[in-house]
């Protein structure tokens, strides 16, 4: 497959080969691909989500594991905040698109763990959205989503962090920054973007029954209809080393 | 407009090379106007070829007024010696001048048509006749052909001076070594050869024709072309901030004046809005749906 700019940029200063890698939040194996590409010795691609799994294997391992990166790549299913992974196994860690559907608690939770499985001299690269700027119309979208998963959930679907945020916080895991680039400006959310985030909200309402739920979903849909694509915001990317 | 070196030609050729297919779609009258519009905008690289139709015919009034301000480019795609002498002999009659500034090698897509060109018989031999005796100034290749096919070419023909193929945020955002062009980009800067980029407009395939017959396509173009004026200036931009020496115009007269307008305005794009727009292509191409993130 081929790798996104945006990993490819991500990862192209960064000492892949050779290195066991975690790619922490498969969702559909982009980051994997990257890392595989770039001489991974070996990547462990943890998900929470079956078909997100499914998906990776199918696009990056060449189908149940098998083809050509098949023996370099392992999917595995499970909690980020439970890595069943050992203490200092990996030499480097991705968290491509992954903070933003981390609240606060889970976020915690997960560095800690990324943190715990990371050797000494371990590298890391997060990559994420700054927070959408005022008056983008995909920000009611995220809105609408937000909504239907504290109805239903009881804690939002998407957080966006701000680059400094996420720099500060992980380097309070120890982590030390080492530089921030710009992957995408604008960022381009485009129809198949808008339609699976307004899928995710309707999908999400629909576990809150009732009238808020009821309105929540058709606001997602008609909002899909309304933006349609948009380009706006900016993807980064920030890189770290663990001492030692 | 800004001008680029066009290899070692010693021209400096617009960042926007005017694609005469264009005049092919109009009366003479207003082939006339179209020439003088593109030139207004300080556009002075124009490209032609016997098999647009008759454009070379509707490009000569006009391209013999202005002769010392147009460089001039056509192409034949014959691949023998007598095939080529007949072609351009051909050409310099339509257009009614004396001399074509860049002669060029026209739609190379196989091993064997490299092979044939380069050969003693070939094409190349008239080329360089016709060089020599001062017809046309400088030779060139144009391909949509295997990227691998033009470095090859790049190799073998030692008096190459300028290519022509495509780039776009499709297939620059393709890791595949048959999309590479952004290495035929890189080996034609090394030897200092001049660039000049088609298909920086298309969208995509035409629908089948069972679809929507030939007849009913609202444009002239082999592809489905980018038409809103914001689009036509994104893919402006990222041709041109790619590296090419010139970005060869669309071939239907409805969207010259826009590539116009983005050509004039052109100030270079930043590399995170390069990525943005190869991303949004990638996903409109996607076979992976209902993805969240970039």
């Amino acid at each position: 497959m081929d790798v996104p700019r945006t990993v490819a940029t991500a990862l192209e200063d960064q000492p892949v080969a050779g290195t066991r890698c975690l790619e922490a939040g498969a969702g559909a194996g982009n980051a994997t691909a990257g890392l595989l590409a770039n001489g991974a010795a070996r990547v462990y691609a943890v998900t929470d989500d079956r078909d997100h799994a499914r998906t990776t294997r199918r696009r990056v391992g060449g189908g149940n594991g098998g083809g050509d990166d098949g023996d370099r790549l392992a999917v595995l299913e499970a909690d980020l905040r439970a890595v069943p992974l050992p203490d200092e196994s990996v030499e480097f860690v991705t968290a491509h698109g992954l903070c933003n559907v981390l609240d606060p608690a889970s976020l915690s939770a997960v560095a800690e763990e990324l943190s715990r499985v990371a050797a000494p001299g371990a590298r890391l690269v997060v990559d994420d959205y700054d927070p959408v700027p005022d008056g983008a119309a995909i920000g009611e979208l995220f809105a609408v989503e937000n909504a239907a998963s504290e109805l239903a959930r009881g804690r939002p679907a998407l957080t966006f962090y701000p680059s400094s945020f996420l720099r500060r916080f992980f380097a309070g895991h120890g982590w030390e920054f080492e530089r921030e680039r710009t992957l995408l400006e604008p960022v381009p959310w485009t129809e198949s973007h808008v339609a699976a985030h307004a899928d995710l909200a309707a999908e999400t309402a629909a576990e809150h029954p009732g009238e808020a739920g009821d309105a929540l979903a058709a606001t997602a849909r008609r909002l899909e209809g309304e933006i349609g694509s948009e380009s706006v915001g900016r993807m980064y990317s920030l890189a770290f080393r663990l001492p030692g | 407009m800004e001008t680029r070196p066009l290899g070692g030609t010693g021209h400096d050729s617009s960042v926007m090379t005017f694609g005469a297919i264009a005049l092919n779609w109009l009366e003479q009258e207003g082939a006339n106007q179209l020439v003088e519009h593109v030139l207004d905008y300080g556009v002075n690289h124009f490209d032609v070829a016997p098999t647009y139709g008759d454009a070379e015919l509707k490009l000569g009034p006009k391209l013999r007024q202005h002769r010392e301000e147009i460089f001039l480019g056509c192409k034949t795609q014959e691949r023998t010696y007598e095939g080529a002498w007949r072609k351009l002999d051909r050409s310099l009659n339509r257009l009614g001048v004396d001399t074509i500034d860049l002669y060029q090698v026209h739609g190379l897509e196989y091993d064997e048509e490299l092979d044939a060109i380069t050969g003693d018989d070939g094409a190349l031999a008239a080329f360089r006749e016709a060089k020599e005796q001062g017809l046309i100034d400088h030779i060139g290749l144009t391909s949509h052909g295997q990227p691998d096919l033009i470095l090859d070419a790049l190799e073998r023909i030692d008096d190459l001076e300028s290519v022509m193929f495509p780039l776009n945020p499709v297939v620059a955002g393709k890791d595949d070594d048959e999309y590479d062009y952004e290495a035929v980009l890189a080996r034609a800067d090394e030897r200092d050869v001049g660039t000049l980029g088609i298909k920086a407009f298309a969208g995509g395939s035409w629908p089948p024709t069972d679809e929507l017959p030939e007849a009913d396509r609202p444009f002239a173009n082999w592809y489905r072309p980018v038409t809103a004026p914001d689009e036509i200036r994104e893919r402006f931009d990222f041709a041109a901030a790619q590296g090419l020496t010139s970005v060869v115009s669309a071939g239907d007269p409805k969207l010259v004046t826009m590539i116009l307008e983005a050509a004039a305005d052109y100030d270079g794009m930043d590399e995170a809005a390069q990525r943005s727009l190869m991303e949004r292509v990638r996903h409109d191409d996607s076979p992976v749906p209902e993805q969240l993130h970039h």
